[in-house]
Order: C-alpha cells, then structure tokens, then sequence
C-alpha cells in the first residue's frame, strides 16, 4: 500500500493541474476531445516561436521493461543482418506496424466522433480507426502491422486496447544501437491511456503485455503536444 | 549549434530541378541502411539544384577542387514535413548559395550522401537531416 501512494498522487495529479482554472476540450456528449494534430511522443514537446518543436527518436527504455521470460530477451534483442529490408523493413516502404508507430517523429491528426476516434498518422499515411462504445475485439482476429483496437472510456482517460498485431519491429532501437534491433512477438497484447494533463498535453501510457518475452505487463509514460497550427504532410 | 539557429533566423531552402542521376537506392531513407555512420564526409560548394519533396528533401552541391575539377555531391535530408516541424521550410537553401554540408556517405560509394549540418557562408547553421539520422559532431 506504502508504494501505492505515489502512484495514486500521480493519478490525481492531472485533475488537480486541470482543477486550477484550466479547462480542456470536450465534446458534446462530455469526453474529452483529442481532435487536433498532435506532436506525439517522437517529439521534446518544446514548443519554439511559430508552433515549432523538434523531432527526435524515442525508443522503449529497458529500464522500464519487466524481467524477461527464459528465451524472452534473445527473442526480442536481434542482430542486424546487413540486408537493409530486414533490418529496417521501412526502408522498402514497409510499415512501421505497432508499437513503433507511437514512437514515430511525424505528426499525427486525431479526429473524435461519438464511438470512434480516428488517428491519421502523417509517417506513410497509416491510419487507425477505432470504436471507443467499449465493444470487445472482432473474434479471428487477423495478424495485422496496426492490429485490432477497441476504445473505452474511464471517466476522463481513453483507454485503446489492441491484440492482432504481427511479429514486428517494437522500435527503432537501430537508430540508437546500429547493430541491434528489437522486435515484439505477435503475442502482444499493447493498451494506450489517455488523458489530459493540461488543455495542450496529453499524458500517453504505453502498456506492452507480450506474454512470449516477458514474464509481466510493463508500461512507459510518454505525452504529446497539441499543436493548433500544424497539419499533417503527405510523406508516402 | 545544431538546428537551433533556425527557430530565431529562418534560413530558406529554394526548389529546382531533379537531378535523375541522384536518384535514391531506397524510396524511404533508413540511415543505417543507407550510410556508413564511419565515413563522414564534409564538402564546401555551390548549391546546384534542390528537391522539396517527401520521403525526403535532395540538395546537390558542386565541389571544384584544387586542380578545377568539379564533382557534384548528392545529399539527402529530412522529409519536408518533419522539417517544418522545426520551423525550416523549402526557402531556406537557395540555388548559387555557398554552404559547407557535413554528413555521411553512402554504402554503396556514390556521390550521394546525408545531409546534416548545413553552414552558409555567413555562418549560419542548420541541421537538415532526419530525426533519425547521425547527426556529424
């Protein structure tokens, strides 16, 4: 319970930043509304002169990681090849799939609707649309690079839960450590929350549950920055 | 400094023509796919031509060197889009500019190669490669 505490404080530490007169978009059934284009977590957040901020790579911190499964860490931490398709597939256009699309340095265009958020995202013009009425998943469940996500609402976080999810790149760890690269197992079960903190930034939690690698669910706190002026480029 | 300068003194990249025989191996720039973060390379010339264009920008630079001969240089930045995120758009380099350009060859030993940190002849700098890219120390 002595552990819960700051866990707790921190839960109610958006609330209270909101509580100080700040006030975030709603839509019309009362949810809060995360339409806008956003600099996700593939950006420093630091908003310069003409709305700019600055791209950088993000990667999952292995500090954060749960222990791994025997066989788990070998799985996932792999060798680069040298062939340019396998060690990063988006050179040959290929998807950045999830979890690296979270990570992704473009913008991304969330658009709201009653019972489904859609998120353009500008890298390769993926996209996700996702039912936020609290439906389960589809059963048979194809293997997809964005997977299967469903939405639900708990109070004011938005809660995206995704299973279908192919054998992928979990990062783009190669741009940090050239010889390695880390893939995720299409066992993985990925949930997304969130929230406001202020009426521009949205606390992002990733919880990456992939039962092939590691012995626990473990998650890593990103955000992204609401950025009224920007819109999203073609990159194709 | 690294793609500081541009927030306060936006420097502006003009468009011309494509230069077909620099065209890239890959439709999507991976650096470590692409460039040998072990071989930098750093090149002082006239800006020939540039390619505003996603997945990403080409600008083409002819080096003379101490004996006359000139040799264009091939070099590959960040897409557009992520460009503007920091406030560089496409009339920051002007063809007939002098600029110094640091970055890393190509794999394959071409005259193509990243495009990094940009000096123009007053002595302003830009960084104008990927979030992703080596970026030249």
């Amino acid at each position: 319970m002595k552990n819960l505490v700051p866990v707790i404080l921190l839960g109610l530490l958006p609330a209270a930043l909101l509580a100080q007169g700040q006030t975030i978009r709603r839509t019309p059934d009362g949810k809060p509304d995360f339409t806008g284009v956003w600099a996700g977590p593939g950006f420093t957040h630091r908003v310069g002169p003409g709305d700019t901020d600055t791209p950088q790579v993000t990667t999952y911190d292995p500090a954060k990681m749960a222990p791994f499964k025997p066989g788990g860490e070998a799985f996932m931490t792999r060798r680069v090849t040298g062939d340019p398709v396998k060690d990063d597939p988006t050179a040959a256009c290929l998807p950045n799939g999830l979890t690296r699309q979270i990570l992704s340095p473009y913008a991304q265009q969330w658009i709201q609707a009653p019972g489904q958020l859609v998120i353009l995202y500008e890298y390769m013009h993926f996209f996700r649309v996702i039912p936020t009425d609290g439906r389960p998943h589809s059963k048979d469940v194809e293997s997809t690079w964005m997977g299967d996500s469903v939405g639900k609402w708990e109070g004011d976080t938005l809660v995206i839960d995704t299973i279908g999810l192919k054998e992928w790149m979990m990062d783009a760890t190669h741009d940090s450590k050239p010889d390695q690269l880390r893939i995720h197992s299409d066992q993985l079960h990925m949930i997304e929350r969130l929230r406001y903190i202020d009426p521009t930034t949205v606390s992002y939690q990733v919880t990456i549950d992939d039962p092939r690698i590691f012995t626990a669910p473990w998650s890593q706190d990103f955000q992204m920055k609401l950025h009224p002026t920007w819109k999203i480029f073609e990159f194709v | 400094m690294v793609g500081g300068n541009m927030k306060t003194r936006p420097v502006l990249f003009v468009v011309s023509i494509v230069l077909a025989s620099a065209l890239p191996a890959l439709a999507h720039h991976s650096f470590s796919a692409e460039y040998d973060a072990g071989k930098p390379i750093s090149v002082t010339g006239v800006v020939k031509k540039v390619e505003w264009q996603n997945p990403h920008i080409w600008f083409y630079v002819e080096v003379k060197d101490a004996a006359g001969k000139t040799t264009t240089w091939g070099f590959s930045g960040g897409p557009p889009g992520m460009l503007a995120r920091r406030g560089i758009t496409r009339d920051v380099l002007k063809v007939g500019d002098v600029i110094k350009v640091e970055g890393f060859r190509a794999k394959d030993g071409s005259n193509n190669a990243s495009g990094g940190n940009v000096t123009f002849a007053d002595g302003r700098k830009v960084f104008a490669g990927a979030a992703e890219d080596v970026v030249p120390r």
